[in-house]
Parts: structure tokens; C-alpha cells; sequence
């Protein structure tokens, strides 16, 4: 028993340092660098870590969402718009898109929680296309179909990526603690057999419906900092690509896990700021293999993407981060091995 | 404004759209049927149908209504290939593995089709181009009568095959007691693959006939699934009458908002019927079970 505790709280200890150095990592990395191109991609890295973790919280409870861009664009337009029109600082803004974006959460959760798992597919997907088609709609209001400028949240740079991080690491932590919590067991609950938790007395609905408020108000904070890191918005924020990409990076990383969506994050970035500087090179000696595209890089790189996808799916469905335990767990094995072979 | 004719002629148009619709929900109806799975990327398969038959018929030269049936063919051998290599690998485990297999396979056709066809819209141009059937004030193009005719003969086609053939009847077993079924001597793997390849050829040729009316880029696969998917639910899930009278009401009724509330309204009405049946009859209008 003894042994064991302390063998625990070592694991917990671990994962702490390894927060601890990521975000200390994060701290040093921009000033070791430099270049503005880079903090953008690191930038965008953090963003992505907060959008991808709000989803891999709602996947937790066994509701893979598709639509989560509409939540995005929620927290994005709701900040913005409130900055231009009525002055309420971009500060504060983001934090009323993202409670705005779980109220909408809210209701389409009520729709949602009854359904299986692919028609919550469908009826997400529906409803950002839906969105979508209400904010062209009311233009006159939203400015959405040719999109408009947004303000300054933070100064952009330098100072914007420490806030993004600050943000990042803040929503990590909650919902590291939400994930563990009596909660968080329940989604995964659900997610296992959905059926036999409603046995034990879990009131499913209610809990899939805390999952999805929870995962949109991430969302929708993700979606303000979004706007005003990019300092544009339109209707373009609604695209599938939007609602796919939090989705391939919780699935590449890792589902499930709290360090998955933040690896999956930083590769589906780092490929797609990275690559087109390698697409480059690529254009003279593959064009003329494909002489329908004018440019070669893109459809390979989310050809390769689809791949990636599905192999990670079928060979590997815990994700990256998978390997890594597997890896930290070999090495434990290892000097386990040899403080015994020391003892004796 | 509302004339007889426009609604006449919205009727008539709607009713050609949600054929081509009803083709595509009932391959996907059929592949839930038999094998409990749901393939969010069919609409890819219809994408893809339609460049097959395009390419089909500037290489070869052939009627556009030939290419029907070479695009069926081809597009089932994907389809094979298809479930052999990545459904058949997530069936039966997690729900949300297949949809994220799909989405795999959507960004994997997509870029296909980009890499080989190119993005610029295309079109399959028919014997009947510019022809139609005039009716008083209405006239009807001939692309869609015979797309229409198609659809029928298809249909019944796929009804005899289903109810009154050997393996149509294995299909059905298989899709009310898999395991039953197995122990009845019946190969589940080879229903698979032909269940899917079924469904796959109903893609090809509603893609060829999609190609016909409208033109086409490697990016319009995504909304035919929905709509498909709406059908399906419109119709009940496992239901093929129910699918085609879902496809007809279902194409009045994208071809009513486009014309009465405007064309960016085309695509929400998808989602809102969607929406609409899971919130009041989740079992659909003619469904026997609720999913």
C-alpha cells in the first residue's frame, strides 16, 4: 500500500514537471529563436491547443462533434462585434463570446445529447452550416460575408503569445482538473457504455450536456482570441476545415488523453505554417506529374493529412501520445530492472 | 410574384434534385442496413462517380448515359477497395473511429480528385443538351426527365435484387442477426464487400446524373451526404420507400427555400429538416425502429 502511494504520487509528479517544462519550454522558446513568422506559428500552436482540448473534452463523453467551427466563429464574431459597436474592450469581449457560445452550446446540447453518435455528427455539422448561413444572412449586423477588421486584444507579437499561452496553460489546467474530476469519470462513463452507466443511475443527458457546455465555451474562447490574433473575421471561419482540424488533432495525439490535443496541436500547425516552404521546392519537380493543378502542395498536403489520419485510426488508435507512454514506460521498466539487478 | 408556373416548374425541379438525392440515400441506407455502418465520405463517391463519367466520356467518346453504368461500375470497385482497406479495419469498435475514418477518406478523395481533375468546375455534357419538353408555359429538359427515368429503373432494380435473388436475401438476413446469419452458412465478409460495392455503384450513378444537371468540383461531396443523411431520417432509417418518398419531399423542399427565401438558403434547409424530424419523430415518417 505504502509502495504504492508513493509510486503514485512519483507519476503525479512527472506529468507536473512536464507541464511545468512545456510551459517553460513555450516561455524561452520565442525569445531563443526569434522571428515574427515563428511567434505567429507558435501563437497559432496555443491557439489551437485551447480549440483542440474543448474538443477532445466533448469526444471524452463519446459526442464527436463536427461542427465545432460554429462555436468558433460564435466567440470570434460576438467579440468583435462588441469591441466595434458598443466599445466593450476585446478583454473582456472574449470572455462574453465564449459564456455567449455556451449558452448556444446549451441549446443545441439539449438537441443533441438524446442522439447517437452519428447523427450528433450530422446535426453539428448542420448547425455550423446553419450558422453560417444566419450570419450571411443578416449582413447588415454581422459584416460577415466580406468580414471586417478586428481590434487589438494585446499587442500583437511577442506580447499576444505570452497571453495566448497564459491562456492555453489556464484552460489545460481546467480542464486537466474537470477531466479528472467525478465529472470527468462519468464522461468517460458514458462514452464506454452509455447503457449500462444509465443502470448504475447516471443521468446521462445531463452529464453529455455539461460536456458540451463546457467543451463550447472553450471553444468559443478559443474563437475570440482566434479573430483578434488573426485581426480579421467573415464567414469563413465557419468552413469544414475548421470543424475537422480540432477533430484530427485530438485524434492524431492522442483521444482522450490531456496531453493529445496539445501534441496533435503543435504537428497539424507546425504542418500546415511549415510545409508550404517545402511545397516550394517540391512544385517544379511534381507539376508536371499532375498537370490539372496549378499548385501541387496543398492537395498533398491534405492528401498526406487523410492518410495520416486514417493509419493513425487503425494502427494506432490511442494517437502519438500512445508512443510516448510507451516509451516512458519502457524506460521505467528499465531502471527498474536495474535498481533491482544494483539491490542484488 | 408566385405564379402556377414557378411553382409548377419547383415541383418538377425539386423532385429531379431529390432523385439524384434518393440514389445516393439509399446506398447509404443500405450499407447501414447490412452493416451498421455509417460512411459519412458516400458523397465523395458521388463526386468521383461524376469525374468518372466525365473522364469516361472524353476519352472514350461514349454517350453520357453509357457513362452511367461504367461510372457504376468503376465507382463499386473503389467502393471495394474502400471497405477492404479502412472500414473493414474500425467495424464494430468505437462509433467515433468510423466517422474519423471518413473524414480520413473525404480528405483523401478530395485531393485525389484535385490532383487528377484539377478544382475548375466541370461538366458532363448529354445528347440532350438544350433540349425540353415544352408543356403550355412549363418546359422541362429532357437531362431531367431521363434522370428521373433512371432513378426509377434503378430502383426496381435494386428492389428485385433485394427481395427476390439468393443474395438479397442473405443481405437481409444479415441485417436483422449478423451472427444468426453467420451460423446459417452465410459468408458476412462477402455480404460486406457486396453490400458496400452495391452502395458505392448507387453512388457512381447518381454522381453521373448529378454531372448532368449540375456542374461539379472535387469539394461537392460533403453536402450531397448530408442531404442524403437527411433523407434517410426524413424517411426512416432502414427504409427504401421511405427514402424515396423523404428524397421527393425533401428536394421540393430545398427547391421551395431556394426560390421563396434565396439561394444561400439551400443548404440550411438540409440541417433544418434534419433538425426538425429528430426533435418531433426521431424514428421518422415511415421508420419501424428509433436509433
Amino acid at each position: 500500500m505504502f509502495t504504492k502511494e508513493i509510486l503514485f504520487r512519483k507519476i503525479q509528479s512527472t506529468k507536473f514537471y512536464i507541464f511545468i517544462a512545456v510551459i517553460a519550454i513555450s516561455a524561452v522558446i520565442p525569445l531563443v529563436v526569434g522571428g515574427a513568422f515563428l511567434i505567429h506559428v507558435l501563437t497559432l500552436m496555443a491557439l489551437f491547443t485551447i480549440y483542440a482540448s474543448s474538443w477532445n473534452l466533448l469526444a471524452n463523453s463519446g459526442q464527436g462533434s463536427l461542427g465545432h467551427a460554429a462555436f468558433l466563429g460564435i466567440g470570434g464574431f460576438v467579440s468583435s462585434l462588441l469591441a466595434i459597436n458598443l466599445g466593450i474592450p476585446p478583454i473582456i469581449g472574449i470572455f462574453i463570446g465564449s459564456v455567449l457560445s455556451a449558452g448556444i452550446g446549451f441549446l443545441i446540447g439539449l438537441t443533441c445529447v438524446r442522439l447517437k453518435a452519428w447523427f450528433l455528427a450530422m446535426v453539428t455539422f448542420g448547425f455550423s452550416v446553419i450558422a453560417e448561413t444566419l450570419v450571411s444572412q443578416f449582413d447588415d449586423v454581422t459584416h460577415g460575408i466580406l468580414g471586417f477588421r478586428t481590434p487589438l486584444l494585446v499587442p500583437s507579437g511577442l506580447y499576444f503569445y505570452y497571453f495566448a499561452v497564459l491562456l492555453a496553460a489556464l484552460s489545460v489546467i481546467a480542464i486537466y482538473f474537470i477531466m479528472k474530476s467525478k465529472i470527468g469519470l462519468t464522461f468517460r462513463a458514458i462514452h464506454q457504455n452509455e447503457s449500462e452507466s444509465r443502470m448504475i443511475g447516471i443521468n446521462t443527458a445531463k452529464y453529455k450536456l455539461y460536456a458540451f457546455v463546457i467543451s463550447t465555451f472553450f471553444a468559443g474562447l478559443a474563437g475570440g482570441l482566434y479573430a483578434h490574433f488573426l485581426r480579421y473575421i467573415s464567414v469563413s471561419v465557419f468552413a469544414a476545415g475548421n470543424s475537422f482540424k480540432p477533430l484530427m488533432m485530438s485524434v492524431i495525439g492522442g483521444l482522450g488523453t490531456i496531453e493529445g490535443p496539445i501534441i496533435g496541436a503543435i504537428i497539424i500547425v507546425a504542418i500546415d505554417s511549415l510545409l508550404p516552404n517545402i511545397d516550394k521546392f517540391l512544385q517544379p519537380a511534381l507539376s508536371p506529374l499532375f498537370p490539372a493543378v496549378s499548385f501541387v502542395g496543398p492537395p498533398l498536403r491534405f492528401l498526406g493529412l487523410g492518410v495520416f489520419l486514417v493509419i493513425v485510426v487503425i494502427f494506432l488508435p490511442k494517437g502519438v501520445s500512445s508512443l510516448l507512454h510507451k516509451i516512458h514506460n519502457y524506460f521505467r521498466e528499465e531502471t527498474k530492472k536495474a535498481n533491482n539487478i544494483e539491490r542484488k | 410574384m408566385i405564379d402556377l408556373s414557378t411553382l409548377v416548374l419547383t415541383l418538377i425541379w425539386g423532385a429531379a434534385i431529390g432523385c439524384i438525392y434518393v440514389l445516393l440515400a439509399t446506398g447509404l441506407n443500405l450499407i447501414f442496413g447490412v452493416m451498421k455502418l455509417v460512411n459519412f465520405a458516400h458523397g465523395e463517391l458521388l463526386m468521383i462517380g461524376a469525374y468518372v463519367g466525365y473522364s469516361v466520356l472524353t476519352l472514350l467518346g461514349v454517350n453520357a448515359y453509357i457513362a452511367v453504368f461504367l461510372s457504376m461500375a468503376i465507382v463499386a470497385l473503389i467502393g471495394i477497395v474502400v471497405e477492404r482497406l479502412a472500414f473493414r479495419r474500425v467495424l464494430g469498435s468505437d462509433k467515433l473511429n468510423e466517422i474519423f475514418v471518413s473524414l480520413g477518406l473525404i480528405l483523401i478523395f478530395d485531393n485525389i480528385a484535385v490532383l487528377v481533375w484539377g478544382e475548375k468546375s466541370q461538366r458532363i455534357i448529354s445528347p440532350f443538351e438544350n433540349m425540353s419538353l415544352r408543356l403550355g408555359e412549363v418546359s422541362i429538359s429532357y437531362d431531367w426527365l431521363i434522370a428521373v427515368a433512371f432513378v426509377i429503373v434503378i430502383l426496381i432494380a435494386l428492389l428485385f435484387l433485394i427481395k427476390k435473388t439468393k443474395i438479397g436475401m442473405a443481405m437481409r438476413a444479415t441485417s436483422q442477426k449478423s451472427q444468426a446469419s453467420m451460423l446459417m452458412g452465410i459468408n458476412i465478409e462477402h455480404i460486406y464487400i457486396f453490400t458496400f460495392a452495391l452502395g458505392a455503384a448507387l453512388a457512381g450513378a447518381a454522381g453521373v446524373l448529378y454531372g448532368i444537371i449540375f456542374p461539379f468540383n472535387p469539394y461537392i461531396g460533403a453536402l450531397p451526404t448530408i442531404k442524403a443523411f437527411a433523407i434517410i431520417i426524413l424517411g426512416g432509417l432502414g427504409s427504401i420507400p421511405g427514402a424515396i418518398i423523404g428524397g421527393l419531399l425533401y428536394g421540393i423542399a430545398e427547391q421551395s427555400a431556394v426560390i421563396f427565401l434565396g439561394g444561400i438558403w439551400r443548404n440550411a434547409v438540409a440541417f433544418s429538416v434534419l433538425i426538425i424530424v429528430l426533435l418531433l419523430r426521431p424514428k421518422g415518417l415511415f421508420g419501424e425502429k428509433g436509433e
